[in-house]
């Protein structure tokens, strides 16, 4: 069993050393992210994202070493509808500009997106465990099902005292088919 | 300003604002493990996805999408500028994609997950067990990182929503199957069966 699957769904972690005085830039690009459009929303595979700067690990009070990170890191996680194979395809040439934009400010990072799907996976942790609350479910599945599910309330308000004809003829022009 | 989220402002759902990203929230928190939890998490992560399976009580918290906890004991090397460097301590990083109130989630983990957050934080430095919940809240501020960008594909729903929608897709497409075929009133039965079958669902 792979600890980085739960059903169909898949964890991906990768940790990125950021380059030296990029850091606020990179941060100010993600930031913004959200105001243009998430890169994210163009790999449709792609369940929930994130892009996390780890500016050093915390030493608690009780700890005799610190153990320091030697520059800020990238986090970037995703649960996505496997498998990881195919999902690095599409991050590369679905988002391929974008993700260099991001990953280029951290070192080791190909200057084209050919290299991207290598320095990714050179750079990826493997989860210890992943748990998914509907984890046989696709992105596609979740958001036709979510649709189909308001579909029917609405059709169950509009349908009430229908004769049974009428309630069959409707039921099978709006909600028989897919 | 700090990207931990303990020095950030919150929004009313309890974490910084680019946490959020319609109804779901993000919470990320990476500790360092003692020089035991380096062996020990390797082989509770082996028994709980390979022998135990998933967790009943996790099932219980029906407000988490997604979560993980992953081991980071090494950076690879990248290049001159980024050699790689062993970590002296393992480090626990956890993620969890839910939605809800942060506060709320810490406190339905710290009373429903009492003993496997024992198990999973109770080697890293300065856990301070998860009940009481104050400090064991103030533990995870101190630790958590917050999101430069955070994504969901279906940002209006609730892991309640998702569950309850697969389960009307599956039952409304065996309706939707049989339809054609029937009588009107047979179909109106089936209708009104399938509506009381869902109705929790809707």
């Amino acid at each position: 069993m792979n600890a980085n699957r739960s059903g169909q769904a898949c964890a991906l972690t990768v940790l990125t050393p950021i380059l030296p005085g990029s850091e606020a830039e990179l941060r100010a690009h993600l930031e913004a992210l959200h105001e243009r459009g998430s890169p994210l929303a163009r790999l449709p595979r792609t369940h929930f994202g994130r892009w996390v700067v780890v500016p050093d690990f915390v030493r608690e009070p009780g700890q005799r070493h610190a153990d320091r990170l030697r520059c800020p890191y990238l986090l970037f996680t995703s649960c996505f509808d496997g498998p990881l194979d195919s999902y690095l395809d599409e991050l590369c040439a679905g988002i391929g500009a974008e993700a260099l934009e991001i990953w280029g400010r951290c070192a080791g990072c190909p200057a084209d997106s050919a290299g991207l799907k290598a320095y990714l996976l050179h750079n990826k942790i493997d989860t210890g465990i992943f748990v998914a609350a509907y984890p046989r479910a696709t992105v596609a599945r979740v958001r036709h099902s979510l649709e189909r599910r308001e579909r029917t309330i609405a059709f169950a308000l509009r349908s009430q005292g229908m004769e049974p004809a009428a309630l069959q003829r409707a039921f099978v022009e709006e909600l028989a088919t897919p | 300003m700090t990207a931990h989220a303990a020095d950030a402002g919150r929004t009313a759902t309890g974490t910084a604002s680019r946490n959020v990203h319609g109804r779901a929230l993000a919470i990320t928190v990476i500790s360092t493990v003692r020089w035991w939890g380096r062996a020990w998490l390797p082989l509770f992560f082996f028994y709980a996805t390979r022998i135990r399976g998933p967790s009943p009580q996790l099932a219980q918290l029906s407000f988490i999408h997604f979560a993980r906890w992953t081991l980071i004991r090494r950076l690879p090397a990248n290049g001159p500028s980024a050699p790689e460097q062993r970590l002296r301590h393992a480090q626990l990083f956890f993620e969890s994609n839910f939605n809800g109130g942060w506060e709320e989630y810490i406190d339905a983990f710290s009373h429903i997950l009492t003993r496997g957050m024992n198990t999973l934080w109770g080697s890293s430095y300065g856990f301070p067990k998860p009940l009481p919940t104050a400090p064991f809240k103030a533990y995870i501020r101190r630790h958590e990182i917050e999101a430069s960008h955070f994504y969901s594909a279906y940002p209006e729903a609730t892991t309640t929503m998702v569950a309850a929608a697969l389960e009307v897709e599956a039952k409304l497409a065996a309706l939707a199957a049989r339809a054609d075929a029937m009588e009107p009133e047979a179909f109106a039965d089936a209708w009104r069966r399938f509506l009381t079958d869902v109705q929790r669902c809707l």
